[in-house]
């Protein structure tokens, strides 16, 4: 998935760099850039493909990160594909009323006027039901959550956190003693 | 039990009573059903009777709210919570929309109590069982349908063992068929001894579970 991602990127980059005079950095320059684009995009993209998001918020709660803060990432984490559902009620609705947002351009763009105002006004409405809804079910509660599940953190896990760490450790060294590039 | 004396609220920033004085009582085990039009302060009385209005949204109320001999305004919202449960007419936001499967989602208000793990178990499938949803414990929340939906929410609020349920319209979105289903939960549930306070124009439903209909 990220690879698929990153290829527009990196033929851009390519192409602006070895083709395009006003580029003109060489391979060097192509690689060099995209290996920084690699190096800012892929730890977050490597997470969200690797660990589902219930975990995530589990495993901080068991390291102490507070109830409040845990459910605040939940929530932006949860709050686009909620944005797109709602979108897509609200599209519904408004076809069902004879909204055209199929066509030309034009059309389209005529068709999302009376489809924004919904989805936005929706969106901060629900958050005042949503707050609602949290505080009848006491999550405001003084004291720590019970974590209902553990998440299994085996020995080689915890060396590879480890070694990653003193891996970064390393490199910011290398990077503050002039070891390595700009 | 839950005790309205001469009670009228209006919400922050307006002049008008959304909810004329109004007096009730709820006792344990009892199912009060409201009605009345649109605008007559349904949803109000649900929010004003769960002790949300005032403590949580503000806005300024008359006369006297109580739930077990407290007035609603001395408690803390989590305080509340353990007395009284609110069931919105919307059930998809009641959910907390961060839990993989239907059984966290009922142990999250336990959870927040921070009560020990047994009890946690013990109280999350005892709401699921009382309910009739234990078939749904492995399921996806936001892959059930709308009675279903609205049954998980009812469990994630029983899990919390309130004394006292509000129903804000709970079959307003349902067919007849998922609203029966509804109706049968509301009727167990009053027969575990749990106070319930319903407000429906389903006139079916009222007359099926409620001891009692008021009209605001």
């Amino acid at each position: 998935m990220a690879a698929l991602a990153l290829t527009p990127v990196a033929a851009s980059s390519l192409l602006i760099n070895l083709l395009l005079p006003a580029g003109g950095g060489g391979l060097a320059t192509a690689v060099a850039a995209l290996l920084r684009l690699i190096g800012a995009t892929l730890p977050l993209t490597l997470l969200f493909a690797t660990t589902d998001a219930a975990d995530l918020l589990n495993d901080l709660e068991a390291r102490g990160v507070g109830r409040r803060a845990v459910f605040v990432l939940g929530a932006a984490l949860a709050a686009v594909p909620r944005a797109q559902a709602r979108a897509v009620d609200v599209i519904e609705a408004q076809r069902a009323r004879g909204l055209d947002t199929e066509g030309s351009w034009r059309r389209r763009l005529r068709g999302l006027v009376p489809l924004v105002t919904p989805v936005v006004i929706g969106s901060l409405a629900e958050v005042e039901d949503r707050t609602l809804a949290l505080e009848v079910r006491a999550f405001g509660a003084p004291g720590r959550r019970t974590l209902l599940r553990r998440l299994p953190d085996s020995r080689l896990q915890r060396a590879a956190r480890w070694t990653m760490g003193l891996l970064l450790a390393l490199g910011l060294a290398a990077r503050a003693a002039g070891v390595t590039g700009p | 039990m839950i005790v309205l004396d001469q009670a009228s609220y209006r919400y922050p920033g307006t002049s008008t009573w959304a909810l004329p004085t109004t007096s009730l009582e709820l006792r344990p085990g009892e199912v009060v059903g409201v009605t009345g039009a649109n605008e007559r302060g349904k949803t109000t009385l649900c929010m004003v009777a769960a002790g949300l209005a005032p403590v949580t949204i503000g806005g300024e109320l008359r006369g006297r709210v109580l739930v077990d001999g407290r007035p609603t305004v001395e408690l803390a919202g989590y305080e509340l919570a353990q007395r009284c449960g609110v069931l919105f007419d919307n059930p998809t936001v009641q959910l907390t929309g961060l839990h993989r499967i239907v059984y966290e989602e009922v142990a999250f208000g336990p959870c927040n109590l921070g009560l020990p793990l047994a009890e946690v178990h013990e109280r999350t499938q005892a709401a699921l069982r009382i309910l009739a949803v234990e078939h749904l414990a492995g399921r996806n929340p936001g892959h059930l349908s709308g009675g279903e939906t609205q049954l998980v929410a009812l469990a994630g609020l029983l899990a919390v063992r309130p004394g006292h349920l509000v129903l804000d319209e709970p079959t307003s979105r349902l067919d007849p068929e998922r609203s029966l289903q509804v109706a049968d939960a509301i009727a167990r549930v009053a027969g575990a001894g749990v106070g319930v306070l319903l407000t429906a124009h389903d006139e079916e439903l009222l007359a099926r579970v409620c001891g009692q209909v008021i009209e605001l």
